[in-house]
C-alpha cells in the first residue's frame, strides 16, 4: 500500500466577521449558522478530497480575525501551503486590510519567495445587497498584487465555496516543488535540515 | 538461567477493526490509539468494550513519527513532521471529539459511538501555543479537542510522560527538556468566561450557545510549563522515560538514569563541566575504532561515567533550585566474539515503572518503588532504583526480541513470530519496602533477585510492535513486504473474539490485508497463580527436593503479592471515594477472599517445600505461619509415607521447635502432642526436654512420655533438666513418691542450675501472663527455699521478669509471704539499682503493713496463719548489704517486744533497712506518716527517719520527751564529727532546762553528766564557761571545768 497522500495546509485570513469560519463550515459540513462566535485563536480540520485525480488531505486552518487574537494565530502561519485572503464585499475596510493580512502572513510564515507563494482572494457575503466593494476593484487588487485568483463567494448560499477551496488545492499543485509535499507511507526524508518550530513564538 | 514453565498467560484475543493500515500504535486510559500509516489522523478505539468500537477520529497537523499517551491529563503527545520540520504537540480533550459532533449535528443527546468516518472528521480542532492558555483559547475546552503546540529550539527525537504527574520529557539532539503539566482549575475557567461574553456579537446572542459554553465548566484544562533543561552534550538520546523525578535516557548502547530533586536552598545549580583533558582524550579515541568498555555504575558512582550533564532551570514558578543526582549508568558493548553485529546490540524498550505499596495513596505520594527496564535484542535488564539501586533481573531471550513492555505482573516481549511473557519480581521489592520486617520468623517473601522464568509463548506472524494497558497486550503485526499476502478482506472474521485453546499454537493469520491489530487479554494473576500451583503439584509428586518446585511456588507467590499490592492501591483510591460501596460489593469481596485463600495455600506449599529442604530450611517457619494451618495439619502434611525412607525434614523440625518454644495459648491434643514426642525422639532426642516443657504440650500422656524419657536417660546419661522433666511427668501421674525420688537425685544448687537452663520447668507463658508449672506448684509447699532460690536465679539470668515472678508467687501464695522472701532474696542477689530501689520500697511497705495490721489483729491469730519466713532480720543483716546493723540506741528503745515475733521481725527488718545505706528516706517518708507516733516502735522509726534527714534537734527533743534513757546512746552514735556542736548547742541546754524543771529525775541527771564530760573534753575553758547557765550551782560544774582546763595545760 504505497499510496501517496498529499497533506495541504490552507489558511484562512481576513478581518473578524468577514465569514472565514462560515466558509469553512459551509465547505466541510455544508451548513450555515447565522449566529456564530468570533473565532478565538486557531482551529483546523482535515478534509479528504480528490482534485484532478490527486488524493489530497486538505488541512483547513481557520484563524481569529480580531486584532486582539493576533498573538494566538500568528505562530501557526508557518508551514502553510496556501493562504486564502478573505474580505467581505459589504465591508470596505476588510477589503482595504487585505494588504496588511498579506504582509502579516508573509512575515510570520517566513515565506522565502513571497512572489511565488500561492494566495487566493475571496470576496465573501456575495448575497448581501449593499455592496461596498465592486468586483472590478477586487479584481484589480488581485492583478496588481501578483495575479491571484479571485472568487466571490457566499457562505450563506454556498456560492463558489467548493470552487474556491479546490482552486486553492490546484494552486498548490501548480506551485514549485510539489513533489516535496508528497508524504510517502513508509519512508521519511530527513536529509534537509529541519526547521525548528521555536522561532515562531515571539 | 531462565526457567521455562508451560503456563498460559493469555486468555483471549480480539482483532481491532481498523480500516487503514496502522502505522503507530499506543494505548492507555481504556483506549487504543492508532495512527493511520502515512495519514494525518489518529483513531481511538475502546479496548474495554466488546468488539473494540471506534471512539473517535481526529486529525493531526503533520505526519506522526511518535505518539505517547499520558493517563494523567488524558492527553496524547506526538512528534510530527511536515515539510521537513519537526513539531511537538499535545492533543488534549480528544474524547470530546465525539461530543462535539453532538453540538454540530441534530443535538441528539444519545451518545453515538459508531460514527461515520466522515462525521468523525468534520469536527474542528483548536490549536494554541504552549503558555497561551489564559488569553481565552481555553474557552472551547470541554467541547473541542485542542492541540497544544510546544515550540522547541532543537529537533525533538523522543518523548515520555510521567505516569504519576503527567509531566512531559522531551529528548532533543543534545538536551532533555522537562515540561510540567499545569491543570487549570474551574475558577479560572469561569473567570475567563467574560472573554467569551465579550466575544459574542451582542445582537446575535443565542441562549442555546450559552448552554454549550456552560457545559465546559467541569473540565480541567491542560497546559505545560517548560521547567528544566538538561544538557547532555555527548549523549545522543534515542529514548527517554520519566517517572516521579527519575529521568532515564537511552542512547545506542548506553542508559543513564538521573534523579531530579527540587531543593529549597538557593545553591548554584550543579554543573559537572566537562573536563577539557577528558574531552581531548575522547577526540583521540575517535580516530581509532575504540569500543567503549562495558560499564555498570550504580548510585552516586554513576557520576564517574563520561557523560556530563548540566542542569538549567527555566520555569518561572518556584524560586528553588533543582538538584541532579546520578542513579545508574549502564553501557553495553557489542560482543563481537559472540557473532553480534552492532545493530544487534542496540538498546530498546526503555521504561521506568512505578509501583505503589498498599499503604500509600497513589495520587499524592511518590511511589515506593521505581524500576528501570531496558533491553538488548538478546537480553533485558530490570533495575530497582529506590531503596538501594540494584540489578533485579536479567532476562535472557531465546530469540531476538524487537520490543518489550513491562507491566506490574509480567514482562511481555515480541519476536518476529511470537509473543512471550516472563515473570517480574517487582512486587517482591515493593513488599519489602512496604514491610521492613518481612524477612523474619513471622513473615517471608521470595527473594526479589531470584531467577526469572519464561511462560508459554504464543505464535503470531510478522509482529511489529507491542504495548500494554492493564491486563491487555496490544500487538501490531504486518506481513513481511517480501512475502505480500493476497489482499482479500475476509469480512466474516470481523468482530470475532475467540478463546485460545490453551496449548495449540496460534494459527497463521489469514487476514487478507497483511496487517492486524490484536488485543490480547492476559489471564488474571489469580488464574495464572492457579495454573502454576497445579503445575507445581506435578513437580511435588515427582521430586520433592526439586529446586524447580521452590522456584515455581516462589513465582506464584510473587504473582499473588503483586495482586495484593494492586488491591491495596485500589483500596486507597476507593478510600478517597465511597468506601461503603467498595465494601458491599460482593464480587469484590469474593475476589478478596479468593486472593487471601490463594496466598495461604501458596504459603502452605512453600512451607512444605522448605520443611523438606536442607537449604534455608528455616523458611518453613514463616511460610507455615502465613499459611494459617494448625500444627496438627502441618504435622499431617509432613508425615513420611510408610513406604518412603524419608524421615522428617530439617525445616519441619525447625518449625516445630520454634512453635513449641513460643508461648502460645494453643494446646495440642493428646494425640498430636504424643506424635510430637515421637517425632523428636526419632529425629532429635536431645530436644525432648524442651519439647516436653512447652505449654502447648500439656496434654501429652505422662506415662508414655516418662518411659521415653527414661530410655533417653539410659542412652544419653543423667542430666538435671531431664530429671526434672521426668519428675514433672511423675507429678502429672500423681506419683509423688517417684517425684520425690527423682528430685532427690540432685542437690538444690544443681536443681537451681537446671531451672535456669530450662526456665519453662518452672514458669509458663513468658509473654504477658506467667503461670506456674506443676513443679512450681509442688515446690511451693515442699521446698519453698528451692523455689525462691530458683526464681532468683531465673531473674538474675534474665529468664524471668520481676513482674512475672510476682505473678507466680501471688497465684500460689495467698499470704504473699513467699513473695516477700523472694523480694528479700532478690535484694541480696541483685546489682541493678532500679530493681533494688523498687524492692526496697515494696519491702518497706510490706513491713509497715505487717506492723500496722499487727496492731489491729489479735496476736494469736497472726502467728498460726503465717508461714515461717525463710530469712529473719538477723540473717538479712548478716548477708545483705542493704540491711544495716541496728544502731545501739534502738536496743535501748526496744526492750523485748510484747507483740508476736513475726512483728518483731518486721520491725527489725524495717529498722535495719533504715540503718542501711541504700534506702532512700525521702521515698518512703509518706509511708511512715501513717504510723503511730505513740508507740515506742513507731517513735523509733520516726526518729530513724528524722535522723537520716539530719533533723537532730527535733530528734533530741523527741527522745528526751519519750525515752530519755536512750539519749546518750543516740548522741554518742549520731553527734559525731560535724554534728558535735549539737552536744553543746542543743543537748546541754535541753538537759539543763529539763533537770532544772525536775531535779530529781535521775535519768536526766545521768544524761547531763555524760554530756558535760563530752562537752568539757571538746571545748576550751572559756567556751565552756560561756555555756554554764547563770543560775547554775558552781560546785556542780566545777569538776568538768577543771577537767577542761587541765586538758588545755601543756603537759
Ligand atoms: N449574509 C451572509 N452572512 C454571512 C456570510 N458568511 C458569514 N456570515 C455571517 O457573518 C458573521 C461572521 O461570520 P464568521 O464566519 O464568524 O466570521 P469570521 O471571519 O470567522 O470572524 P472571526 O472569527 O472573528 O475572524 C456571522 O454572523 C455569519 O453568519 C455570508 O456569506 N452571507
Ligand atoms: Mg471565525
Amino acid at each position: 500500500m504505497a499510496t501517496k497522500t498529499s497533506l495541504q495546509k490552507v489558511i484562512l485570513l481576513g478581518d473578524g466577521g468577514v465569514g472565514k469560519s462560515s466558509l469553512m463550515n459551509r465547505y466541510v459540513t455544508n451548513k450555515f449558522d447565522a449566529h456564530l462566535f468570533h473565532t478565538i485563536g486557531v482551529e483546523f480540520l482535515n478534509k479528504e478530497l480528490e482534485v484532478d485525480g490527486h488524493q489530497v488531505t486538505l488541512q483547513i486552518w481557520d484563524t481569529a480575525g480580531q486584532e486582539r487574537f493576533r498573538s494566538l494565530r500568528t505562530p501557526f502561519y508557518r508551514g502553510s501551503d496556501c493562504c486564502l485572503l478573505t474580505f467581505s464585499v459589504d465591508d470596505n475596510q476588510s477589503f482595504l486590510n487585505l494588504s496588511n493580512w498579506k504582509k502579516e502572513f508573509i512575515y510570520y510564515a517566513d515565506v522565502k519567495e513571497p512572489e511565488k507563494f500561492p494566495f487566493v482572494v475571496l470576496g465573501n457575503k456575495l448575497d448581501v445587497t449593499e455592496r461596498q466593494v465592486t468586483l472590478e476593484e477586487a479584481q484589480q487588487w488581485c492583478q496588481e498584487n501578483g495575479g491571484y485568483p479571485y472568487f466571490e463567494t457566499s457562505a450563506k448560499d454556498a456560492t463558489n465555496v467548493a470552487e474556491a477551496f479546490e482552486e486553492a488545492v490546484r494552486r498548490v499543485f501548480a506551485s514549485d516543488e510539489r513533489t516535496d509535499h508528497l508524504i510517502p507511507t513508509d519512508t521519511v526524508k530527513l536529509h534537509r535540515k529541519p526547521r525548528s518550530a521555536s522561532s515562531c513564538c515571539a | 538461567m531462565v526457567h521455562v514453565y508451560s503456563c498460559h498467560p493469555f486468555s483471549s484475543q480480539r482483532i481491532v477493526q481498523v480500516e487503514q493500515e496502522p502505522g503507530l500504535v499506543c494505548c492507555g486510559g481504556g483506549a487504543l490509539f492508532v495512527v493511520v500509516s502515512g495519514g494525518c489522523k489518529v483513531e481511538a478505539y475502546s479496548v474495554e468494550e466488546e468488539g473494540c468500537p471506534l471512539i473517535c477520529r481526529f486529525p493531526t497537523m503533520g505526519t506522526v513519527k511518535s505518539i505517547k499517551y499520558s493517563k494523567i491529563g488524558d492527553y496524547l503527545v506526538t512528534i510530527e513532521e511536515k515539510n521537513d520540520a519537526t513539531y511537538l504537540r499535545a492533543y488534549t480533550n480528544w474524547r470530546f471529539q465525539v461530543q462535539s459532533e453532538r453540538f454540530y449535528s441534530s443535538g441528539s443527546v444519545k451518545y453515538c459511538v459508531h460514527l461515520s468516518a466522515q462525521a468523525a472528521e468534520r469536527a474542528r480542532v483548536g490549536v494554541r501555543l504552549l503558555g497561551h492558555l489564559l488569553r481565552g483559547a481555553s474557552l472551547r475546552s470541554g467541547i473541542q479537542t485542542e492541540i497544544i503546540e510546544i515550540p522547541l529550539s532543537e529537533r525533538p527525537g523522543a518523548v515520555a510522560c510521567c505516569p504519576i504527574t503527567g509531566d512531559l520529557l522531551v529528548a532533543c539532539e543534545t538536551t532533555l527538556v522537562l515540561f510540567t503539566l499545569r491543570r487549570q482549575n474551574q475558577e479560572s475557567l469561569i473567570q475567563s468566561q467574560h472573554i467569551l461574553h465579550s466575544t459574542w456579537r451582542t445582537s446575535q446572542q443565542s441562549p442555546s450557545q450559552d448552554d454549550t459554553s456552560s457545559s465546559a465548566v467541569n473540565v480541567s484544562i491542560l497546559d505545560f510549563e517548560r521547567s528544566v533543561l538538561l544538557h547532555l552534550p555527548k549523549f545522543k538520546p534515542k529514548q527517554v522515560a520519566l517517572c516521579g523525578g527519575y529521568v532515564a535516557v537511552q542512547a545506542e548502547v548506553e542508559v543513564l538514569v538521573l534523579k531530579l530533586d527540587a531543593s529549597q536552598e538557593n545553591k548554584t545549580p550543579e554543573f559537572s563541566a566537562p573536563d577539557p583533558s577528558h574531552e581531548d582524550l575522547l577526540e583521540d579515541q575517535a580516530e581509532f575504532l575504540i569500543i567503549p568498555r562495558h560499564q555498570e555504575l550504580l548510585g552516586d558512582r554513576a557520576r564517574d561515567c563520561d557523560i556530563s550533564v548540566s542542569i538549567e532551570k527555566t520555569g518561572l514558578e518556584g524560586r528553588g533550585q533543582c538538584t541532579l543526582s546520578y542513579v545508574l549508568f549502564r553501557r553495553l558493548t557489542p560482543d563481537f566474539f559472540q557473532g553480534c553485529s552492532v545493530e544487534e546490540t542496540q538498546l530498546h524498550s526503555l521504561q521506568l515503572h512505578p509501583l505503589f505499596t498498599s499503604n500509600q495513596s497513589v495520587s499524592e505520594e511518590e511511589p515506593a518503588c521505581i524500576f528501570c527496564y531496558f533491553s538488548l535484542p538478546s537480553t533485558g535488564y530490570l533495575y530497582s532504583l529506590k531503596g538501594g539501586i540494584e540489578l533485579l533481573s536479567t532476562y535472557q531471550y531465546p530469540e531476538k526480541v524487537l520490543e518489550a513492555v513491562l507491566t506490574d505482573y509480567l514482562l511481555h516481549v515480541i519476536t518476529k513470530g511470537a509473543l512471550q511473557s516472563f515473570t517480574v519480581h517487582c512486587a517482591a521489592v515493593a513488599a519489602r519496602i512496604e514491610d521492613p520486617y518481612i524477612d523474619t520468623t513471622m513473615k517471608a517473601c521470595p527473594p526479589s533477585n531470584m531467577e526469572v522464568c519464561a511462560l508459554r509463548s504464543q505464535l503470531f506472524i510478522g509482529l511489529r510492535s507491542v504495548c500494554a494497558f492493564g491486563h491487555r497486550v496490544i500487538l501490531l503485526s504486518t506481513a513481511d513486504s517480501d512475502t505480500p499476502e493476497e489482499t482479500e478482506r475476509s469480512t466474516q472474521r470481523r468482530g470475532l473474539s475467540r478463546k485460545w485453546t490453551l496449548s495449540s499454537p496460534k494459527e497463521p493469520s489469514k487476514v487478507g490485508h497483511g496487517w492486524n491489530l490484536y488485543v490480547v487479554d492476559t489471564v488474571t494473576p489469580l488464574a495464572l497463580y492457579q495454573e502454576m500451583a497445579e503445575y507445581s503439584q506435578r513437580y511435588a509428586e515427582t521430586n520433592m527436593q526439586a529446586q524447580s518446585l521452590w522456584h515455581l511456588l516462589s513465582e506464584a507467590h510473587i504473582l499473588l503479592r503483586a495482586s495484593l499490592l494492586q488491591r491495596g492501591a485500589e483500596e486507597q483510591i476507593a478510600k478517597g471515594g465511597s468506601a461503603e460501596t467498595q465494601q458491599t460489593d460482593p464480587q469484590k469481596q469474593r475476589n478478596h477472599g479468593e486472593l487471601d485463600e490463594a496466598l495461604r495455600q501458596n504459603c502452605a506449599q512453600l512451607g512444605d517445600c522448605f520443611s523438606r529442604s536442607s537449604q534455608e530450611c528455616h523458611l518453613a517457619l514463616p511460610y507455615y505461619r502465613m499459611s494459617g494451618l494448625s500444627v496438627t495439619d502441618i504435622i499431617a502434611r509432613n508425615r513420611p509415607f510408610p513406604s518412603s525412607p524419608h524421615s522428617y525434614g530439617p525445616g519441619f523440625l525447625f518449625f516445630l521447635k520454634h512453635y513449641l518454644l513460643e508461648e502460645t495459648e494453643q494446646r495440642l491434643s493428646q494425640e498430636t502432642a504424643d506424635e510430637v514426642i515421637d517425632i523428636f525422639s526419632q529425629s532429635e532426642p536431645s530436644q525432648l526436654v524442651s519439647v516436653c516443657v512447652s505449654p502447648s504440650m500439656v496434654n501429652i500422656s505422662p506415662a508414655r512420655t516418662l518411659q521415653i524419657l527414661q530410655h533417653l536417660e539410659d542412652s544419653m546419661g543423667v542430666s538435671v533438666t531431664l530429671t526434672i522433666t521426668m519428675a514433672t511427668m511423675a507429678l502429672h501421674l500423681g506419683d509423688l513418691v517417684q517425684y520425690a525420688q527423682l528430685i532427690g537425685r540432685h542437690t538444690e544448687m544443681a536443681l537451681v542450675y537446671g531451672f535456669i537452663e530450662e526456665p519453662r520447668l518452672l514458669v509458663h507463658g513468658g509473654g504477658v501472663r506467667a503461670r506456674p508449672s506443676v513443679v512450681t506448684q509442688q515446690l511451693i509447699t515442699s521446698m519453698p527455699g528451692l523455689l525462691v532460690a530458683a526464681m532468683v536465679g531465673l531473674h538474675e539470668n534474665n529468664k524471668v521478669k520481676l513482674e512475672q515472678a510476682d505473678q507466680i508467687f501471688k497465684e500460689l501464695d495467698c499470704e504473699n509471704c513467699l513473695l516477700v522472701d523472694f523480694w528479700e532474696a532478690i535484694l541480696m542477689a541483685s546489682s541493678q539499682e532500679a530493681v533494688i530501689q523498687d524492692l526496697l520500697f515494696r519491702l518497706v511497705s510490706v513491713y509497715i503493713d505487717r506492723l500496722t495490721n499487727a496492731d489491729t489483729q489479735p496476736s494469736s491469730l497472726q502467728t498460726t496463719s503465717r508461714r515461717r519466713q525463710l530469712r529473719n532480720a538477723e540473717d538479712l543483716m548478716n548477708s545483705c548489704s542493704h540491711y544495716g546493723a541496728l544502731y545501739p540506741w534502738l536496743t535501748v528503745l526496744n526492750p523485748p517486744y510484747t507483740s508476736s515475733s513475726h512483728n518483731q521481725e518486721a520491725l527489725h527488718k524495717l529498722q535495719s533497712l533504715l540503718c542501711g545505706p541504700s534506702l532512700s528516706v525521702d521515698s518512703i517518708a509518706p509511708l511512715l506518716e501513717s504510723l503511730s507516733k505513740n508507740t515506742i516502735w513507731g517513735l523509733s522509726l520516726h526518729l530513724l527517719c528524722a535522723t537520716r534527714r539530719g533533723h537532730y534537734e527535733s530528734s533530741i527533743e523527741k527522745l528526751l520527751d519519750c525515752c530519755p534513757q536512750a539519749i546518750i546512746a543516740y548522741a554518742n552514735h549520731h553527734l559525731q564529727d560535724n554534728n558535735m556542736v549539737f552536744w553543746w548547742q542543743k543537748l546541754l541546754p535541753e538537759l539543763c532546762n529539763r533537770t532544772r524543771a525536775s531535779s530529781d529525775n535521775s535519768i536526766l541527771l545521768a544524761a547531763l553528766k555524760e554530756t558535760l564530760v563530752v562537752v568539757s573534753s571538746e571545748m576550751s575553758p572559756a567556751e565552756f564557761l560561756e555555756l554554764i547557765p547563770d543560775d547554775a550551782t558552781a560546785s556542780y560544774f566545777l569538776p568538768y571545768l577543771l577537767a577542761c582546763s587541765l586538758r588545755q595545760l601543756p603537759p
